[in-house]
């Protein structure tokens, strides 16, 4: 499992961060699970490998997910399975964790010391954040001082003082860029972890003894994520929770689209869904994560940013994400939005505000709000038998619009 | 005693403020600081300044000492500031006239600068065979004929109140109801008397030619920031637009890709992605509507954009630094649409195709110099008027898998031993050399360093500005039209 080291300013933070990157692009090297050879024997094609034609030397780990219903994902619960789904193109997401499934890298941490400094992302953004609440606390105080102390100069004095800066220059109220965290914050900080260490101490020379901790997290695919692994790669099973036995891709795709629908039971159904439609939730997010996967992007959840998926350029990992894509469905046919049960959302053009809203918050974060439009065929148009295999994917499509704001007055040149 | 305050402070615009100011909204946004404007004795033109310093919230007991006389001082120089008389030089005013039967103002004396960029010129004339009123633009202008028609200069509404509002228009409206607007009187014998309000300007004109309270904001907003604005649809046959561009001849969906990304995609191991890419995408892909034929695809303006739809270009935006002709405008550097933003929602997408559809696509802009690299990077930064089909763009390779019939190929043709399957493609392609020569050959220059794909990516082909306009408040918007098939990361 990586660790990720705090960025700090030594000067050694230049070598560590190479010896960083070398070791993540090692670890991440593989976009995708299955593992296609080196040239120059050319790459086994989708075709044969839907026709059953073994080719050689495809590296194909054949992992293995329950699918799960009420959460709507598929659970791939061996560790090693998950590791791999994570580290080779950025599948999934750990349930107990940020991102990537390190709850046991967590917990041995916490029974450890952490002197080394090997923390996980969580706590990383822990002491992070824990920072940056004192760093507010030591600015509203600073504030405060220096508006009282500017008070009692105008009330005695008549004079008014500036507020930030002191009469040599320098900044009364600090700024983010500037402050550090005082030794006693580290100490503060350093307190927690190391509290439980007392009771540690006189079991340090049994630690091979102790009880190893059970891991309890699995990775969570979404069924999309699930879908493309499954039906495109063909590097992963998906297992019936009643029955524990694998299910069929006939089944696969029937059960995802009566996951939308909803039914009283928990069990998946298995049978084609009474009345297939085009405007299947699962089918047009399936969509776009098709489309954005076959072009090479890591694509990935987007709801902190007020968005549907989030692109990264080769991973989370590596750096931030650059596009925020919103999902909108368009009908070609006005009666189906009318007839459907689903009520898609975003699929009608919103308003103003909302727009506003979502790109400001995309702007903040330097991403690029993208509004990918989907078509959904008409029924009238084209018959719903198509929707009994995944060729009807052939009927939709996907197109691009991207929005971002418009000021004028920076626009002159 | 508040020297403080009035010099403005050496040491506040940092780096980081910098910074921060480009996050956010920066100066349009946000209030003047009053009191360091210049008084008003001043000729000067005011430099807006940044912004003071701003408490978050009051001291307790309602404020303090301190903060309520800062207050004070603010809100007087404010209101001094805005009491101060504005006056313009008498020999810069221009007269005009307005006919309200024909919606224009007739401008008698032009003086000033702003002339070179409003206004156009009209025959108009009072001859004893038309009808008064007739606009006889159909007549040549510079034929010589028995009655030569005088060319008079004349303004749109908006071009109207904007200058009444700055004071270098005095505008007369007739009194005589029966005024011709062909007569070639001067203001004093139309109306005597004081030129029109600005408040009267606004009555009159608001409403006239399309001109709506929304589309004036947006005008007058940009022209103060020093744009030049012209209409793109003419109200008449007078009035001087961009030659339109030439509607771009519908692009193959399969554009020929460069040797060398056939060549690179041979030996990438990674063609699985390639495979993948079945679902139909882009712009190009026909868009149905049950309202429309099934068999015309590609929606044309007029049928999409009819009367119903308030998305139509209202604004051609021409930066300041473009050299601007009246007589022939260049190619516009913004399109702008003017919505309501509460009566009107965000354009659907049919409302955008059927606005993509009528612009051209705009070259990439040149990515920030970096010494030595700018000229292997730089795209061609010729606007792409004149050729629309040279997608300056096509540089990336285009997929040809937007329906399910390439991938079967491709993977037959990967099937086969390779030095046949290059030595095809090779020769597959040199036809296309000749066909497309100017294009093609400057490609493989460019794919070793291909342009960074982000600066596409999130610029898009073809910007259209949609100002959307909330009581006053004007939020702009561009959308662009995105290229993801074209610039795939795998």
């Amino acid at each position: 499992m990586s660790q990720v080291q705090p960025p700090s300013r030594s000067k050694k933070f230049s070598q560590k961060f190479s010896a960083r990157r070398a070791e993540n692009n090692l670890i991440y090297a593989n976009p995708l699970p299955v593992i296609f050879p080196s040239p120059p024997p050319p790459p086994p094609s989708l075709l044969h490998r839907l026709l059953g034609i073994s080719v050689s030397h495809v590296e194909n780990p054949h992992c293995e997910g329950v699918l799960d219903l009420s959460t709507r994902s598929v659970w791939v619960l061996g560790m090693g399975d998950a590791m791999l789904l994570w580290q080779r193109g950025f599948f999934g997401k750990g349930d107990l964790s940020r991102s990537e499934p390190s709850w046991l890298a967590r917990q041995v941490n916490a029974r450890k010391q952490a002197k080394k400094g090997g923390l996980t992302s969580e706590e990383v953004t822990a002491k992070r954040r824990a920072e940056r609440k004192q760093f507010k606390l030591d600015r509203a105080k600073a504030m405060a001082a220096a508006a009282a102390e500017a008070e009692v100069a105008f009330q005695e004095q008549g004079r008014v003082i500036s507020t930030t800066y002191a009469p040599d220059g320098t900044r009364i109220i600090p700024s983010a860029a500037t402050w550090k965290p005082t030794r006693t914050q580290e100490a503060q900080t350093g307190e927690p972890a190391s509290s439980p260490k007392p009771e540690d101490t006189d079991d340090d020379e049994d630690d091979d003894e102790e009880e190893p901790i059970q891991n309890i997290e699995h990775l969570q695919l979404t069924l999309q994520e699930a879908f493309f692994l499954l039906w495109n790669l063909d590097c992963l099973s998906v297992l019936n929770p009643d029955t524990d036995t694998p299910l069929t891709l006939s089944q696969i795709w029937h059960a995802f689209q009566n996951a939308y629908i909803p039914s009283p039971t928990l069990s998946p159904s298995l049978n084609a869904p009474h009345s297939p439609r085009f405007d299947n939730p699962f089918l047009i997010n399936y969509i776009v994560y098709h489309h954005y996967r076959s072009l090479g992007w890591v694509v990935k959840n987007g709801i902190k940013f007020c968005a549907d998926y989030l692109l990264y350029k080769r991973g989370p990992i590596f750096s931030h994400a650059e596009f925020a894509i919103v999902v909108c469905p368009v009908y070609e046919d006005p009666a189906d939005q009318e007839s459907s049960p689903f009520n898609l959302q975003n699929a009608s053009p919103f308003s103003w505000s909302w727009l506003s809203t979502i790109n400001r918050v995309n702007a903040q974060v330097q991403k690029t709000l993208i509004l990918s439009y989907v078509t959904i065929p008409a029924r009238s148009r084209i018959s719903e038998d198509v929707l009994s295999s995944p060729a009807c994917f052939a009927h939709y499509s996907v197109r691009e619009v991207v929005v971002r704001r418009f000021i004028p007055a920076r626009m002159r040149d | 005693m508040d020297d403080v305050l009035e010099r403005p402070s050496p040491q506040q615009p940092s780096s980081k403020d910098h910074n921060e100011e480009d996050q956010s909204s920066g100066d349009e946004d946000g209030g003047l600081d009053w009191t360091k404007l210049p008084g008003p004795g001043t000729t000067a033109r005011p430099v807006i300044p940044k912004r003071g310093e701003k408490d978050f919230e009051p001291t307790q007991e309602g404020g303090s000492g301190l903060q309520l006389h800062v207050l004070d001082r603010a809100r007087g120089a404010m209101v001094e500031a805005l009491r101060a008389g504005r006056s313009i030089s008498s020999k810069s005013i221009s007269y005009g006239i307005w006919y309200p039967s024909i919606d224009r103002v007739h401008v008698t004396t032009a003086r000033g600068i702003h002339f070179s960029t409003m206004g156009h010129s009209v025959a108009r004339g009072v001859s004893s065979s038309d009808n008064p009123g007739d606009n006889e633009a159909d007549r040549p202008l510079n034929h010589i004929s028995g009655s030569k028609l005088p060319k008079r200069l004349e303004l749109l509404p908006e071009e109207a109140i904007y200058l009444v509002e700055r004071g270098a228009l005095f505008c007369y409206k007739p009194i005589a109801q029966e005024s011709i607007p062909g007569d070639s009187l001067s203001p004093e014998e139309i109306s005597p008397g004081s030129p029109m309000s600005v408040q009267q300007a606004f009555a009159e004109m608001i409403g006239r030619e399309g001109m709506t309270l929304e589309r004036y904001q947006v005008y007058a907003y940009l022209k103060r920031l020093g744009f030049v604005l012209t209409r793109a649809d003419p109200p008449t046959i007078d009035y001087p637009v961009a030659a339109p561009p030439s509607l771009p001849i519908t692009r193959s969906l399969d554009q020929p890709r460069t040797v060398w990304h056939r060549l690179a995609a041979l030996f990438s191991r990674l063609d699985v992605f390639k495979a993948l890419r079945f679902i139909p995408c882009g712009h190009l892909v026909p868009l149905h509507k049950s309202s429309l034929s099934e068999t015309r695809s590609i929606p044309s303006p007029e049928s999409v954009a009819s009367a119903s739809s308030p998305y139509k270009v209202f604004f051609h935006v021409y930066k300041p630094s473009t050299p601007f002709r009246k007589t022939a405008p260049p190619a516009p550097d913004f399109y702008v649409v003017v919505v309501n933003a509460r009566t009107t929602a965000m354009p659907s997408l049919h409302e955008l195709t059927s606005l993509f559809y009528v612009l051209p696509e705009m070259p990439l802009p040149p990515p920030r110099k970096r010494g030595i690299q700018a000229s292997t990077k730089k795209p061609n930064n010729v606007p792409t008027v004149k050729s629309p089909s040279s997608n300056v763009l096509g540089q990336a390779s285009h997929d040809s898998s937007r329906t399910a019939h390439p991938p079967i190929q491709s993977s037959s043709q990967s099937a086969q031993p390779q030095s046949p399957t290059l030595f095809q493609h090779l020769t597959s392609f040199i036809p296309l050399f000749r066909t497309t020569a100017p294009k093609q050959i400057t490609t493989p220059t460019f794919v070793p360093n291909r342009p960074n794909p982000f600066l596409a990516l999130k610029t898009g082909t073809k910007t259209i500005v949609v100002a959307a306009v909330d009581s006053g408040s004007i939020s702009f918007f561009r959308f662009g039209e995105g290229v993801f098939e074209e610039w795939p990361m795998a």
